[in-house]
Protein backbone atom coordinates (compact mmCIF):
# COMPACT_ATOMS: atom_id res chain seq x y z
CA UNK A 1 0.00 0.00 0.00
CA UNK A 2 2.15 2.79 1.20
CA UNK A 3 5.11 1.01 -0.31
CA UNK A 4 3.59 1.43 -3.75
CA UNK A 5 3.66 5.21 -3.44
CA UNK A 6 6.54 6.93 -5.18
CA UNK A 7 9.25 7.95 -2.78
CA UNK A 8 11.10 11.17 -3.23
CA UNK A 9 14.20 12.45 -1.47
CA UNK A 10 12.00 13.72 1.29
CA UNK A 11 10.81 10.23 2.19
CA UNK A 12 14.30 8.81 2.50
CA UNK A 13 15.41 11.69 4.74
CA UNK A 14 12.49 10.99 7.04
CA UNK A 15 13.43 7.36 7.18
CA UNK A 16 16.98 8.33 8.04
CA UNK A 17 15.77 10.53 10.87
CA UNK A 18 13.48 7.82 12.19
CA UNK A 19 16.29 5.29 12.10
CA UNK A 20 18.60 7.71 13.89
CA UNK A 21 16.01 8.36 16.61
CA UNK A 22 15.33 4.63 17.05
CA UNK A 23 19.06 3.90 17.25
CA UNK A 24 19.45 6.73 19.77
CA UNK A 25 16.66 5.35 21.93
CA UNK A 26 18.22 1.91 21.67
CA UNK A 27 21.57 3.33 22.81
CA UNK A 28 19.93 5.03 25.78
CA UNK A 29 18.16 1.76 26.63
CA UNK A 30 21.55 0.05 26.42
CA UNK A 31 23.06 2.58 28.80
CA UNK A 32 20.20 2.00 31.23
CA UNK A 33 20.60 -1.75 30.92
CA UNK A 34 24.35 -1.54 31.42
CA UNK A 35 23.74 0.15 34.73
CA UNK A 36 25.26 3.54 33.95
CA UNK A 37 22.10 4.99 35.45
CA UNK A 38 21.77 2.03 37.79
CA UNK A 39 20.97 3.91 41.03
CA UNK A 40 17.25 4.51 40.89
CA UNK A 41 17.33 8.17 41.79
CA UNK A 42 19.08 11.13 40.24
CA UNK A 43 20.77 11.82 43.59
CA UNK A 44 22.03 8.24 43.67
CA UNK A 45 23.48 8.67 40.21
CA UNK A 46 25.16 11.93 41.21
CA UNK A 47 26.55 10.41 44.40
CA UNK A 48 28.02 7.51 42.42
CA UNK A 49 29.38 9.91 39.82
CA UNK A 50 30.97 12.01 42.53
CA UNK A 51 32.51 8.95 44.16
CA UNK A 52 33.85 7.59 40.88
CA UNK A 53 35.26 10.69 39.27
CA UNK A 54 35.39 13.70 41.60
CA UNK A 55 36.40 12.41 45.03
CA UNK A 56 40.16 12.50 45.61
CA UNK A 57 40.50 13.94 42.10
CA UNK A 58 39.93 10.53 40.54
CA UNK A 59 39.26 12.16 37.17
CA UNK A 60 43.02 12.74 37.09
CA UNK A 61 43.45 8.97 36.75
CA UNK A 62 41.38 9.14 33.56
CA UNK A 63 43.30 12.21 32.36
CA UNK A 64 46.64 10.49 32.90
CA UNK A 65 45.30 7.34 31.25
CA UNK A 66 44.16 9.41 28.29
CA UNK A 67 47.63 10.93 28.08
CA UNK A 68 49.22 7.47 27.90
CA UNK A 69 46.71 6.38 25.25
CA UNK A 70 47.33 9.45 23.09
CA UNK A 71 51.09 9.17 23.59
CA UNK A 72 51.09 5.55 22.41
CA UNK A 73 48.77 6.26 19.49
CA UNK A 74 50.74 9.29 18.28
CA UNK A 75 54.21 7.75 18.32
CA UNK A 76 52.99 4.37 17.09
CA UNK A 77 51.38 6.24 14.20
CA UNK A 78 54.70 7.86 13.28
CA UNK A 79 56.55 4.52 13.42
CA UNK A 80 53.75 2.85 11.46
CA UNK A 81 53.87 5.50 8.73
CA UNK A 82 57.64 5.27 8.33
CA UNK A 83 57.72 1.48 8.23
CA UNK A 84 54.64 1.23 6.04
CA UNK A 85 56.06 3.63 3.47
CA UNK A 86 59.40 1.81 3.27
CA UNK A 87 57.84 -1.67 3.07
CA UNK A 88 55.33 -0.68 0.40
CA UNK A 89 58.02 0.91 -1.79
CA UNK A 90 60.15 -2.23 -1.45
CA UNK A 91 57.25 -4.40 -2.55
CA UNK A 92 56.23 -2.15 -5.44
CA UNK A 93 59.82 -1.73 -6.62
CA UNK A 94 60.31 -5.49 -6.48
CA UNK A 95 57.24 -6.00 -8.63
CA UNK A 96 58.54 -3.30 -10.97
CA UNK A 97 61.66 -5.35 -11.62
CA UNK A 98 64.18 -3.95 -9.12
CA UNK A 99 66.72 -6.56 -7.97
CA UNK A 100 65.93 -6.53 -4.28
CA UNK A 101 64.80 -10.12 -3.78
CA UNK A 102 65.94 -10.58 -0.14
CA UNK A 103 64.51 -7.20 0.89
CA UNK A 104 61.18 -7.97 -0.73
CA UNK A 105 61.14 -11.39 0.90
CA UNK A 106 61.74 -9.73 4.26
CA UNK A 107 58.95 -7.23 3.63
CA UNK A 108 56.61 -10.07 2.73
CA UNK A 109 57.53 -12.04 5.83
CA UNK A 110 57.16 -8.96 8.03
CA UNK A 111 53.70 -8.16 6.73
CA UNK A 112 52.58 -11.79 6.90
CA UNK A 113 53.70 -12.30 10.50
CA UNK A 114 52.60 -8.96 11.94
CA UNK A 115 49.24 -8.98 10.22
CA UNK A 116 48.74 -12.66 10.92
CA UNK A 117 49.02 -12.49 14.72
CA UNK A 118 46.90 -10.57 17.25
CA UNK A 119 48.42 -7.32 18.43
CA UNK A 120 47.92 -8.31 22.06
CA UNK A 121 50.00 -11.46 21.61
CA UNK A 122 52.68 -9.38 19.91
CA UNK A 123 52.63 -6.92 22.79
CA UNK A 124 53.11 -9.70 25.35
CA UNK A 125 55.95 -11.22 23.31
CA UNK A 126 57.73 -7.86 22.98
CA UNK A 127 57.46 -7.17 26.68
CA UNK A 128 57.97 -10.56 28.30
CA UNK A 129 60.20 -12.33 25.77
CA UNK A 130 62.16 -10.00 23.52
CA UNK A 131 62.65 -7.16 25.99
CA UNK A 132 62.51 -9.40 29.06
CA UNK A 133 65.93 -8.28 30.29
CA UNK A 134 65.58 -4.62 29.28
CA UNK A 135 64.63 -3.52 32.76
CA UNK A 136 65.42 0.16 32.43
CA UNK A 137 63.48 0.59 29.20
CA UNK A 138 60.16 2.24 29.97
CA UNK A 139 57.24 -0.09 29.28
CA UNK A 140 55.54 2.72 27.40
CA UNK A 141 58.32 2.70 24.79
CA UNK A 142 57.94 -1.06 24.34
CA UNK A 143 54.22 -0.55 23.75
CA UNK A 144 54.87 2.26 21.25
CA UNK A 145 57.27 -0.03 19.40
CA UNK A 146 54.88 -2.99 19.43
CA UNK A 147 51.89 -0.96 18.21
CA UNK A 148 54.02 0.97 15.71
CA UNK A 149 55.54 -2.15 14.14
CA UNK A 150 52.12 -3.78 13.98
CA UNK A 151 50.54 -0.74 12.40
CA UNK A 152 53.41 -0.57 9.90
CA UNK A 153 52.30 -3.86 8.38
CA UNK A 154 48.77 -2.56 7.79
CA UNK A 155 49.97 0.82 6.53
CA UNK A 156 52.30 -0.97 4.06
CA UNK A 157 49.35 -2.69 2.48
CA UNK A 158 47.36 0.56 2.37
CA UNK A 159 50.25 2.36 0.65
CA UNK A 160 50.84 -0.50 -1.76
CA UNK A 161 47.21 -0.39 -2.82
CA UNK A 162 47.48 3.37 -3.25
CA UNK A 163 50.64 3.20 -5.36
CA UNK A 164 49.24 0.44 -7.54
CA UNK A 165 46.08 2.44 -8.06
CA UNK A 166 48.06 5.25 -9.70
CA UNK A 167 47.87 4.89 -13.48
CA UNK A 168 51.00 3.05 -14.72
CA UNK A 169 51.11 5.65 -17.48
CA UNK A 170 52.31 8.16 -14.87
CA UNK A 171 55.43 6.12 -14.21
CA UNK A 172 55.97 5.50 -17.94
CA UNK A 173 55.56 9.20 -18.71
CA UNK A 174 58.04 10.22 -16.04
CA UNK A 175 60.58 7.63 -17.13
CA UNK A 176 60.24 8.57 -20.81
CA UNK A 177 60.88 12.21 -19.89
CA UNK A 178 64.25 11.08 -18.61
CA UNK A 179 63.50 11.13 -14.87
CA UNK A 180 65.07 8.38 -12.77
CA UNK A 181 62.88 5.70 -11.14
CA UNK A 182 63.51 7.26 -7.74
CA UNK A 183 62.54 10.77 -8.79
CA UNK A 184 59.46 9.58 -10.70
CA UNK A 185 58.38 7.53 -7.71
CA UNK A 186 58.94 10.20 -5.07
CA UNK A 187 57.79 13.24 -7.05
CA UNK A 188 55.04 11.92 -9.31
CA UNK A 189 53.63 8.58 -8.17
CA UNK A 190 53.84 8.83 -4.35
CA UNK A 191 52.10 12.22 -3.98
CA UNK A 192 49.14 10.89 -5.96
CA UNK A 193 49.15 7.64 -3.99
CA UNK A 194 49.25 9.42 -0.64
CA UNK A 195 46.34 11.59 -1.63
CA UNK A 196 44.35 8.50 -2.56
CA UNK A 197 45.01 6.64 0.65
CA UNK A 198 44.78 9.49 3.20
CA UNK A 199 41.25 8.59 4.34
CA UNK A 200 42.22 4.94 4.71
CA UNK A 201 45.32 5.91 6.68
CA UNK A 202 43.24 7.97 9.07
CA UNK A 203 40.91 5.04 9.58
CA UNK A 204 43.89 2.86 10.39
CA UNK A 205 44.97 5.30 13.08
CA UNK A 206 41.49 5.46 14.53
CA UNK A 207 41.65 1.66 14.77
CA UNK A 208 45.08 1.94 16.36
CA UNK A 209 43.74 4.32 19.01
CA UNK A 210 41.26 1.67 20.08
CA UNK A 211 43.79 -1.16 19.85
CA UNK A 212 46.02 0.49 22.45
CA UNK A 213 43.39 -0.46 25.02
CA UNK A 214 45.17 -3.80 25.55
CA UNK A 215 48.31 -2.04 26.86
CA UNK A 216 47.15 -2.73 30.42
CA UNK A 217 48.38 -6.29 29.98
CA UNK A 218 51.97 -5.13 30.19
CA UNK A 219 51.30 -2.74 33.03
CA UNK A 220 50.60 0.55 31.26
CA UNK A 221 47.83 2.56 32.86
CA UNK A 222 46.17 3.66 29.65
CA UNK A 223 42.59 4.97 29.47
CA UNK A 224 41.02 1.51 29.70
CA UNK A 225 43.24 0.49 32.60
CA UNK A 226 42.54 3.81 34.35
CA UNK A 227 38.85 2.90 34.29
CA UNK A 228 39.66 -0.50 35.77
CA UNK A 229 41.79 1.13 38.47
CA UNK A 230 38.85 3.34 39.41
CA UNK A 231 36.62 0.24 39.46
CA UNK A 232 39.01 -1.42 41.89
CA UNK A 233 38.99 1.68 44.10
CA UNK A 234 35.26 2.35 44.24
CA UNK A 235 34.05 -1.21 43.48
CA UNK A 236 31.60 0.40 41.08
CA UNK A 237 31.31 -1.58 37.88
CA UNK A 238 29.42 0.38 35.26
CA UNK A 239 30.13 4.07 35.50
CA UNK A 240 33.92 3.96 35.03
CA UNK A 241 33.57 1.61 32.04
CA UNK A 242 30.86 3.65 30.35
CA UNK A 243 32.82 6.83 31.00
CA UNK A 244 35.91 5.28 29.37
CA UNK A 245 33.77 4.21 26.41
CA UNK A 246 32.36 7.72 26.05
CA UNK A 247 35.86 9.24 26.05
CA UNK A 248 37.02 6.82 23.33
CA UNK A 249 33.86 7.56 21.38
CA UNK A 250 34.41 11.31 21.65
CA UNK A 251 38.00 10.93 20.43
CA UNK A 252 36.95 8.74 17.50
CA UNK A 253 34.12 11.13 16.57
CA UNK A 254 36.52 14.07 16.50
CA UNK A 255 39.02 12.12 14.38
CA UNK A 256 36.27 10.84 12.06
CA UNK A 257 35.03 14.39 11.55
CA UNK A 258 38.61 15.27 10.61
CA UNK A 259 38.66 12.47 8.02
CA UNK A 260 35.31 13.61 6.64
CA UNK A 261 36.54 17.17 6.18
CA UNK A 262 39.77 15.93 4.66
CA UNK A 263 37.86 13.82 2.17
CA UNK A 264 35.65 16.78 1.26
CA UNK A 265 38.72 18.96 0.81
CA UNK A 266 40.39 16.35 -1.41
CA UNK A 267 37.29 16.00 -3.56
CA UNK A 268 37.19 19.75 -4.03
CA UNK A 269 40.78 19.91 -5.25
CA UNK A 270 40.07 17.14 -7.73
CA UNK A 271 37.59 19.19 -9.66
CA UNK B 1 7.71 1.90 3.90
CA UNK B 2 8.06 -1.89 3.82
CA UNK B 3 11.73 -1.39 4.61
CA UNK B 4 10.92 0.90 7.50
CA UNK B 5 8.54 -1.67 8.95
CA UNK B 6 11.14 -4.37 8.59
CA UNK B 7 13.74 -2.18 10.30
CA UNK B 8 11.36 -1.47 13.17
CA UNK B 9 10.51 -5.13 13.50
CA UNK B 10 14.19 -6.08 13.50
CA UNK B 11 15.06 -3.53 16.16
CA UNK B 12 12.06 -4.53 18.27
CA UNK B 13 13.09 -8.17 18.01
CA UNK B 14 16.68 -7.45 19.02
CA UNK B 15 15.49 -5.30 21.94
CA UNK B 16 13.07 -7.98 23.09
CA UNK B 17 15.80 -10.61 22.96
CA UNK B 18 18.14 -8.27 24.79
CA UNK B 19 15.76 -7.59 27.64
CA UNK B 20 14.16 -11.01 27.59
CA UNK B 21 17.40 -12.92 28.01
CA UNK B 22 17.38 -12.46 31.76
CA UNK B 23 18.49 -15.58 33.60
CA UNK B 24 15.80 -17.58 35.37
CA UNK B 25 15.61 -17.25 39.15
CA UNK B 26 17.47 -19.80 41.26
CA UNK B 27 15.37 -22.54 42.75
CA UNK B 28 16.98 -23.76 45.95
CA UNK B 29 18.70 -21.35 48.32
CA UNK B 30 22.33 -21.92 49.20
CA UNK B 31 23.45 -23.06 52.61
CA UNK B 32 26.45 -25.36 52.07
CA UNK B 33 29.52 -25.11 49.85
CA UNK B 34 28.63 -28.64 48.72
CA UNK B 35 25.70 -27.21 46.73
CA UNK B 36 28.03 -25.18 44.54
CA UNK B 37 29.30 -28.36 42.85
CA UNK B 38 26.67 -28.10 40.14
CA UNK B 39 26.36 -24.32 39.97
CA UNK B 40 27.87 -21.66 37.73
CA UNK B 41 30.87 -20.15 39.50
CA UNK B 42 33.26 -17.28 38.82
CA UNK B 43 36.81 -16.50 39.90
CA UNK B 44 39.62 -14.13 39.02
CA UNK B 45 41.89 -15.65 36.39
CA UNK B 46 45.00 -17.33 37.76
CA UNK B 47 43.98 -17.16 41.41
CA UNK B 48 43.62 -19.89 44.01
CA UNK B 49 39.91 -19.13 43.80
CA UNK B 50 39.95 -20.45 40.24
CA UNK B 51 41.85 -23.56 41.38
CA UNK B 52 39.37 -24.25 44.19
CA UNK B 53 36.40 -23.72 41.91
CA UNK B 54 37.90 -26.16 39.41
CA UNK B 55 38.35 -28.74 42.18
CA UNK B 56 34.80 -28.20 43.37
CA UNK B 57 33.24 -28.52 39.92
CA UNK B 58 35.44 -31.39 38.78
CA UNK B 59 34.87 -32.32 35.16
CA UNK B 60 32.10 -29.72 34.81
CA UNK B 61 34.46 -26.82 35.41
CA UNK B 62 34.83 -26.25 31.69
CA UNK B 63 31.10 -25.66 31.47
CA UNK B 64 30.32 -23.98 34.75
CA UNK B 65 33.36 -21.89 35.63
CA UNK B 66 33.90 -18.41 34.22
CA UNK B 67 37.18 -16.65 34.96
CA UNK B 68 37.45 -12.87 34.88
CA UNK B 69 40.44 -10.56 34.62
CA UNK B 70 39.29 -8.44 37.57
CA UNK B 71 37.32 -9.12 40.75
CA UNK B 72 35.01 -6.21 39.94
CA UNK B 73 33.91 -8.05 36.79
CA UNK B 74 33.32 -11.31 38.67
CA UNK B 75 31.20 -9.53 41.30
CA UNK B 76 29.22 -7.75 38.58
CA UNK B 77 28.51 -11.14 36.98
CA UNK B 78 27.31 -12.40 40.36
CA UNK B 79 24.99 -9.43 40.87
CA UNK B 80 23.59 -9.87 37.36
CA UNK B 81 22.88 -13.55 38.19
CA UNK B 82 25.26 -14.79 35.51
CA UNK B 83 26.92 -16.93 38.16
CA UNK B 84 25.80 -18.14 41.59
CA UNK B 85 29.02 -17.61 43.52
CA UNK B 86 32.45 -16.02 43.26
CA UNK B 87 35.33 -17.88 44.90
CA UNK B 88 37.86 -15.41 46.31
CA UNK B 89 40.00 -14.35 49.24
CA UNK B 90 38.15 -13.23 52.34
CA UNK B 91 39.95 -9.88 52.64
CA UNK B 92 38.80 -8.37 49.34
CA UNK B 93 35.44 -10.18 49.71
CA UNK B 94 34.74 -8.29 52.93
CA UNK B 95 35.50 -5.01 51.22
CA UNK B 96 33.00 -5.85 48.46
CA UNK B 97 30.38 -6.70 51.10
CA UNK B 98 30.91 -3.35 52.81
CA UNK B 99 30.60 -1.36 49.58
CA UNK B 100 28.30 -3.28 47.26
CA UNK B 101 24.70 -3.93 48.35
CA UNK B 102 23.10 -7.37 48.23
CA UNK B 103 26.14 -9.60 48.77
CA UNK B 104 26.92 -12.21 51.41
CA UNK B 105 29.72 -14.61 52.27
CA UNK B 106 28.93 -18.29 52.80
CA UNK B 107 29.85 -19.09 56.42
CA UNK B 108 31.85 -22.19 55.54
CA UNK B 109 35.26 -21.32 53.99
CA UNK B 110 36.62 -23.44 51.14
CA UNK B 111 40.20 -23.45 52.39
CA UNK B 112 42.83 -21.48 54.25
CA UNK B 113 45.94 -20.30 52.44
CA UNK B 114 49.23 -18.62 53.23
CA UNK B 115 50.56 -15.66 51.30
CA UNK B 116 54.21 -15.38 50.27
CA UNK B 117 56.36 -13.43 47.83
CA UNK B 118 57.17 -15.22 44.56
CA UNK B 119 60.60 -15.30 42.89
CA UNK B 120 62.02 -16.64 39.67
CA UNK B 121 62.96 -20.29 40.13
CA UNK B 122 66.58 -20.44 41.30
CA UNK B 123 66.90 -16.77 42.28
CA UNK B 124 68.12 -17.83 45.74
CA UNK B 125 70.39 -14.81 46.20
CA UNK B 126 67.51 -12.32 46.30
CA UNK B 127 65.08 -14.75 47.96
CA UNK B 128 67.36 -15.35 50.95
CA UNK B 129 67.95 -11.62 51.41
CA UNK B 130 64.21 -10.93 51.30
CA UNK B 131 63.55 -13.84 53.66
CA UNK B 132 66.05 -12.39 56.12
CA UNK B 133 64.42 -8.94 56.00
CA UNK B 134 60.94 -10.46 56.29
CA UNK B 135 61.97 -12.58 59.29
CA UNK B 136 63.42 -9.51 61.01
CA UNK B 137 60.19 -7.60 60.31
CA UNK B 138 58.17 -10.42 61.82
CA UNK B 139 60.36 -10.40 64.93
CA UNK B 140 60.30 -6.65 65.60
CA UNK B 141 56.59 -6.28 64.86
CA UNK B 142 56.94 -4.12 61.73
CA UNK B 143 54.95 -6.59 59.67
CA UNK B 144 52.11 -6.86 62.19
CA UNK B 145 51.98 -3.06 62.44
CA UNK B 146 51.52 -2.81 58.65
CA UNK B 147 48.77 -5.45 58.67
CA UNK B 148 47.01 -3.74 61.59
CA UNK B 149 47.22 -0.38 59.85
CA UNK B 150 45.05 -1.69 57.02
CA UNK B 151 42.48 -3.31 59.30
CA UNK B 152 39.19 -1.95 57.90
CA UNK B 153 41.02 1.07 56.54
CA UNK B 154 42.38 1.89 53.11
CA UNK B 155 42.50 5.63 53.66
CA UNK B 156 46.24 5.97 53.17
CA UNK B 157 48.09 8.56 51.12
CA UNK B 158 50.47 6.81 48.70
CA UNK B 159 52.95 9.66 49.08
CA UNK B 160 53.40 8.72 52.73
CA UNK B 161 54.93 5.37 51.75
CA UNK B 162 58.71 5.68 51.48
CA UNK B 163 59.82 3.75 48.40
CA UNK B 164 63.46 4.61 49.13
CA UNK B 165 63.84 6.47 45.83
CA UNK B 166 67.42 6.89 44.67
CA UNK B 167 68.83 4.19 46.96
CA UNK B 168 72.40 3.05 46.28
CA UNK B 169 71.51 -0.64 46.09
CA UNK B 170 69.66 -0.29 42.78
CA UNK B 171 66.05 -1.14 42.01
CA UNK B 172 63.89 -3.86 43.46
CA UNK B 173 61.11 -4.32 40.90
CA UNK B 174 57.90 -5.73 42.28
CA UNK B 175 55.07 -7.07 40.13
CA UNK B 176 51.55 -6.79 41.52
CA UNK B 177 47.90 -6.50 40.52
CA UNK B 178 46.54 -3.38 42.15
CA UNK B 179 42.91 -4.40 42.52
CA UNK B 180 43.16 -6.46 45.71
CA UNK B 181 42.47 -4.24 48.70
CA UNK B 182 43.66 -4.19 51.43
CA UNK B 183 46.79 -5.76 49.94
CA UNK B 184 47.34 -3.54 46.92
CA UNK B 185 45.40 -0.73 45.34
CA UNK B 186 46.20 2.07 42.94
CA UNK B 187 45.27 5.50 44.30
CA UNK B 188 45.85 8.39 41.92
CA UNK B 189 49.33 7.80 40.54
CA UNK B 190 50.60 5.81 43.52
CA UNK B 191 49.99 2.54 45.31
CA UNK B 192 48.88 1.62 48.82
CA UNK B 193 48.25 -1.62 50.69
CA UNK B 194 49.83 -4.22 52.95
CA UNK B 195 51.94 -5.76 50.19
CA UNK B 196 53.15 -2.36 49.00
CA UNK B 197 54.18 -1.17 52.46
CA UNK B 198 55.76 -4.52 53.28
CA UNK B 199 57.76 -4.54 50.04
CA UNK B 200 58.79 -0.92 50.65
CA UNK B 201 60.00 -1.85 54.14
CA UNK B 202 61.94 -4.80 52.69
CA UNK B 203 63.48 -2.54 50.04
CA UNK B 204 64.55 -0.05 52.71
CA UNK B 205 66.18 -2.85 54.69
CA UNK B 206 68.04 -4.03 51.59
CA UNK B 207 69.06 -0.48 50.70
CA UNK B 208 67.17 -0.67 47.41
CA UNK B 209 64.54 1.45 45.67
CA UNK B 210 61.12 -0.18 45.26
CA UNK B 211 59.62 0.04 41.79
CA UNK B 212 56.06 -1.19 41.29
CA UNK B 213 54.74 -2.71 38.07
CA UNK B 214 50.96 -3.01 37.94
CA UNK B 215 50.16 -6.08 35.81
CA UNK B 216 47.21 -8.43 35.42
CA UNK B 217 47.21 -11.23 37.97
CA UNK B 218 47.53 -14.01 35.41
CA UNK B 219 50.55 -12.23 33.86
CA UNK B 220 52.50 -12.19 37.14
CA UNK B 221 54.09 -15.68 36.91
CA UNK B 222 55.21 -14.86 33.36
CA UNK B 223 56.63 -11.50 34.48
CA UNK B 224 58.75 -13.00 37.25
CA UNK B 225 59.87 -15.99 35.17
CA UNK B 226 61.03 -13.71 32.34
CA UNK B 227 62.99 -11.52 34.75
CA UNK B 228 60.84 -8.49 33.93
CA UNK B 229 60.25 -8.09 37.66
CA UNK B 230 62.38 -9.32 40.59
CA UNK B 231 59.54 -10.56 42.72
CA UNK B 232 55.78 -10.77 42.67
CA UNK B 233 53.85 -9.71 45.70
CA UNK B 234 50.08 -9.69 45.24
CA UNK B 235 48.50 -11.74 48.02
CA UNK B 236 49.77 -14.84 46.25
CA UNK B 237 48.81 -18.08 47.96
CA UNK B 238 51.48 -20.74 48.23
CA UNK B 239 50.39 -23.88 46.37
CA UNK B 240 52.22 -27.02 45.29
CA UNK B 241 51.30 -26.26 41.69
CA UNK B 242 52.86 -22.80 41.86
CA UNK B 243 55.99 -24.12 43.59
CA UNK B 244 56.78 -25.98 40.36
CA UNK B 245 57.17 -22.70 38.50
CA UNK B 246 58.46 -20.26 41.11
CA UNK B 247 60.18 -20.09 44.48
CA UNK B 248 58.45 -18.59 47.49
CA UNK B 249 59.67 -16.52 50.41
CA UNK B 250 58.61 -17.41 53.94
CA UNK B 251 54.88 -16.81 54.51
CA UNK B 252 53.85 -13.35 55.62
CA UNK B 253 50.14 -14.05 56.08
CA UNK B 254 48.69 -17.32 57.35
CA UNK B 255 45.09 -18.46 57.52
CA UNK B 256 43.84 -16.35 54.62
CA UNK B 257 40.41 -17.86 54.05
CA UNK B 258 39.04 -18.61 50.61
CA UNK B 259 35.31 -18.00 50.60
CA UNK B 260 32.30 -18.13 48.31
CA UNK B 261 30.62 -14.76 47.79
CA UNK B 262 26.93 -15.11 46.90
CA UNK B 263 23.87 -12.86 46.60
CA UNK B 264 22.40 -12.16 50.04
CA UNK B 265 18.87 -13.16 48.94
CA UNK B 266 20.24 -16.45 47.61
CA UNK B 267 21.68 -17.54 50.95
CA UNK B 268 19.36 -19.40 53.32
CA UNK B 269 19.25 -18.13 56.88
Amino acid sequence: MSSSLPQGRRGSTDRGTVLLVVCGLFLIALLFRSGFFAPASWQGFCAKFHQNFIEQRRYMMLVNGLKATLHMTFFATLIGLAIGLILSIIRVAHKGGARIGPLAAFANLYITVLRGTPVMVQLLIWNFTIFASARDLKTLYIAVLAFGLNSGAYVAEIFRGGIEAVDPGQMEAGRSLGLSYRVTMSRIVLPQAVKNVLPMLFNEFIALLKETSVAGYIGIDDLTRAGQNIQALTLEHSQPLVMVALIYLALVLVLSEGVRRLEARLRRSQR
Amino acid sequence: MQNLKRTFLGIALVTALFFGALPAGATEKLSKVEQLKTEKLAAQRGTVGQMLAEELLGENSGLLLTTYEKYVDAIAALRQQKVRAVIMDEGPAKRFLANVPGLAIMPEPLSEESYAIGFKKGNDALRSRVDEALEAMKQDGTLQAIIDKYNDNIDVNPEDIDLNVGAAGGKLVMGTEAGFAPYELKVGEGYIGIDIEMAAAIARRLGMELQIENLNFDALPMAVASGKVDMICAGISVTEERKKNMDFSINYVDGAKQVAVVRADDLSE
